[in-house]
């Protein structure tokens, strides 16, 4: 039997597609790259997601997974072909255990509606990526996403506790436990962030946060980038570190308000949006300190609130910025970078030379406190020559990135879209490292080829003798 | 012996041939000379948790002190970089003194940064700040086969290639000799307290305490935070308040186990301790330290937290009882994995889990 009649032995007429429109579409993700699905295949359990990894395997072809698809850096791209596995029906929230704080999850989950789900148990998903209102925690488990609240409770291998993993010899297990400290070593902590190039999970166990009592959420507005982020530092080293402390730039900020209405202060350079959580009495004095500090570094307003929806509106507004930037251009490239906190002022600086350099419009929103940045270029792709300087001046920004001490992604992954860049922060024994470690994982590399990874990583024979750094063999 | 005297930690034995390399490529060298004679090594930080894992022999010892110090402290950033044999309670002091904290382990004795994370080692804040292993944000490691390697980088948020430094958390030693890491840090708080009870408080008691451990004695919840919201918190739990974190002693005993169950097990686990059994339980955690002589009684509860997917694992002292229990499903997987880091299996050969 050919690989369509098995998996639709499998999983019936309406659970595989090879629909031309529909390979189209499973072809990309929300970046810029494309690649050219073969299947796309729709399993509803583990048991079919481990069928599907014997038989794909046995025809010697690519397995994707991919969850919806909100990825910028082209990890859910079909860029060799082969399967592309769905797991948007494995979407069921199974028990919550409310002792425990922790509830089983399929991958297909929507992010935010786990966190609506287990609201009226007071209960929260604490990874909330900008997308969370369509991205998959699956995907979330893939990409260690973050989001403006992982500053104080870290990314997703924070807050997941095992995964079910279908490896590639169609085997079942699980990494992890809701016991602490689990036996032998952390491979819950290696599969996520693989993005899907190590196994397919099928189930997660993720640790659910107390909803906190009270809540303050503060904006604050600045007359130069350097006062908010002096302000950022100031908050830290006065012995805070907020839920969230996200900035804005002005471009950014203009964009927002004319599609927001929601009356940000727009003349500024700089706004700040910081929140804070907890006790009553915490987030007051915590609020009290974030307005210190903000006065001693000139901001030129400070609004405090508690009310629901005023914090719903500032929120919507950095949400949902990326999206708000589309009646500024038809497309946008948008980068995720990380540097030093310290070295936040210096970088954006360059990169708004870069932009000016190649005269594109930029804008900046971005995780201050944890020095994730998303510098922002509109543009219209339909302009050819404008698209090959946004590609050129986005490689540059890495760069400057690099060589302020930062790394290729704080949250979106490597994917395609930085593999190349992978020798910037690592030698070619690092490198082999890590494709020693994929290898022992999928030594067939079924598992999303060619990501992550630059071609030729695995340099050395097992057990032969080392090469020196810097030096290709 | 006073119980804190128990756990200082331990030179290597007596006529034990030890390495002391002053950085990677002199670690490498004596690595690649061990591989080729096919010597077992050894790994010694402080020493302070030989007896964890299984008892491994070995032909040579290297010795992470000559690795050790501050290389980079950016406190606005609020990231250190340390060499593997930097003392835990001397970097813990420096970086007080400067307003901040790695939240390593709070009774280190000995114990060393390398040590610390090789044994994936977590201290009593973990319930409100997370355990060791979320704080390793780059690790440098030379292999078994000499490779000098790095993972992760050096800033609190990270996505760029596989998580070496959770992989290497807990490894024991297995995938390499850690040289230096990269720790993330946090501010110290305004405020701490303890505020010592009789009884357990519901978890919904608290929003975020610091630490709720149990002891035969009574429980003590720990609290950090701005001050008014400490002062706030210990009012409203009532019990006698101390300022500032007063920890229980270590748990005392020749033999000393450490119970890892789902949290909610953990009641029923300190339930199951026979009269006058000695014991610190970290609620909310699932983890409770116990000493305790009596194999049965020991493998009992084994049986017990396995079924829960926990496990009973010896910290201290010597038995005739598994000191880790029933390894991982994954072994295989795992098997592979180390030989793909030291193929000569030359590094803390048979101290994991399984034997490997």
């Amino acid at each position: 039997m050919g690989l369509v009649e098995e998996l639709t032995a499998l999983l019936g007429e309406e659970r595989l597609t090879v629909d031309p429109f529909a390979l189209f579409m499973y072809s990309t993700d929300a970046g810029a790259s494309r690649g050219s699905a073969d299947i796309v295949v729709f399993p509803e359990t583990t048991q079919e997601v481990a069928e599907i990894v014997r038989i794909v395997s046995r025809h010697d072809v690519p397995i994707v997974a991919r969850g919806a698809g909100t990825g910028l850096a082209a990890g859910a791209v079909p860029s060799e072909g082969g399967v592309v596995v769905s797991m948007t029906r494995m979407n069921q929230i199974e028990e919550v255990d409310v002792e425990n704080r922790t509830a089983w999850v399929g991958p297909g989950v929507i992010n935010l509606d786990l966190s609506v789900a287990t609201s009226p148990l007071g209960l929260h998903f604490a990874p909330d990526p900008s997308s969370q209102s369509v991205c998959t925690v699956g995907g979330n488990v893939a990409n260690n996403s973050g989001g403006p609240h992982c500053l104080a409770e870290g990314s997703t291998v924070a807050h997941v506790l095992a995964l079910e993993v279908v490896l590639a010899d169609g085997e079942t297990v699980t990494l992890g436990s809701s016991a602490p400290d689990p036996l032998g070593l952390d491979l819950r902590g290696v599969m996520i962030g693989s993005e899907g190039t190590l196994g397919l999970v099928t189930r997660i166990l993720v640790r659910l946060l107390p909803n906190p009592p009270d809540v303050r959420t503060l904006l604050l507005a600045f007359d130069t980038v350097e006062d908010a982020a002096a302000t950022v530092s100031g908050i830290i080293a006065a012995g805070v570190v907020p839920a969230a402390l996200e900035m804005m730039d002005q471009a950014m900020a203009v964009a927002v308000e004319n599609w927001l209405h929601g009356g940000l202060p727009v003349e500024a350079a700089a706004l700040l949006l910081a929140e804070v959580v907890g006790e009553t009495a915490a987030v007051e004095a915590e609020a009290e300190l974030i307005r210190r500090v903000g006065t001693e570094n000139r901001a030129r307003s400070i609004e405090l609130t508690a009310d629901e929806e005023k914090r719903a509106m500032l929120w919507k507004g950095r949400k949902s910025a990326f999206g708000a930037v589309a009646q500024t251009a038809p497309d946008y490239y948008l980068h995720d970078t990380v540097v030093p906190r310290t070295r936040l002022v210096e970088t954006l600086t360059q990169i708004y030379e870069i932009a000016e350099r190649h005269q594109l419009a930029i804008m900046n929103v971005f995780h201050a406190g944890d020095g994730n940045l998303h510098p922002l270029i509109a543009y219209d792709a339909e302009d050819h020559q404008q698209t090959e300087r946004v590609k050129k001046a986005a490689s540059e920004m890495v760069e400057v990135c690099v060589s302020r001490g930062g790394v290729l992604s704080g949250e979106h992954g490597i994917g395609l879209e930085k593999r190349d860049y992978m020798p910037m922060l690592f030698t070619p024994t690092d490198l082999d490292a890590q494709a020693r470690l994929k290898e022992c994982f999928d030594p067939e590399g079924i598992f999303n080829p060619t990501k992550i990874l630059p071609l030729g990583s695995r340099c050395f024979d097992l057990g032969s003798r080392p090469v020196p750094d810097g030096a290709w063999v | 012996m006073s119980p804190t005297e128990q756990v200082v930690g331990a030179a290597p034995p007596e006529g034990a041939e030890i390495v002391t390399p002053t950085g990677p490529d002199e670690l490498a060298g004596f690595l690649a000379d061990a591989t080729e004679s096919a010597l077992r090594v050894a790994v010694w930080g402080g020493g302070t948790h030989r007896d964890l894992g299984y008892d491994t022999s070995f032909d040579v010892v290297v010795s992470t002190a000559g690795m050790s110090g501050i290389e980079e402290w950016i406190p606005d950033d609020l990231t250190v970089v340390v060499g593997a044999g930097t003392s835990v309670a001397e970097l813990e002091a420096e970086l007080n003194s400067g307003g901040q904290t790695a939240l390593l382990p709070e009774q280190p004795g000995q114990a060393t940064v390398g040590g610390v994370v090789a044994t994936g080692s977590s201290g009593y804040a973990r319930l409100r700040y997370g355990p060791t292993r979320d704080r390793i944000l780059e690790v440098q490691a030379v292999t078994g086969d000499s490779r000098h390697i790095k993972g992760g980088g050096r800033v609190v948020k990270n996505v760029t290639g596989y998580d070496l430094p959770r992989l290497y958390t807990g490894s024991f030693g297995s995938l390499g000799v850690i040289t230096s890491v990269c720790l993330k840090l946090w501010p110290l708080t305004e405020a701490t307290a303890t505020v010592v009870l009789d009884e357990v408080p519901p978890q919904e008691a608290v929003y975020r305490p610091r630490a709720v451990l149990q002891t035969p004695e009574g429980t003590r919840v720990l609290l950090s935070g701005t001050r008014r919201e400490v002062d706030e918190i210990a009012r409203r739990l009532g019990g006698e308040r101390l300022e500032g974190l007063h920890l229980p002693d270590p748990v005392p005993g020749a033999t000393v186990w450490s119970a890892r169950v789902p949290p909610s097990m953990l009641p029923a686990t300190v339930g199951r301790f026979p009269p006058d059994t000695s014991y610190v339980a970290q609620h909310g955690v699932g983890e409770v330290t116990f000493s305790a002589d009596d194999l049965e009684f020991v493998t009992d509860l084994r049986t017990w937290a396995e079924e829960a997917g926990g496990a009973v694992v010896r910290v201290r002292g010597h038995s005739d009882l598994d000191p880790w229990g029933t390894p991982p499903a994954t072994l295989e997987l795992q098997r592979r994995i180390v030989a793909a880091f030291d193929p000569a299996r030359i590094l803390e050969r048979g101290r994991l889990p399984g034997g490997l």
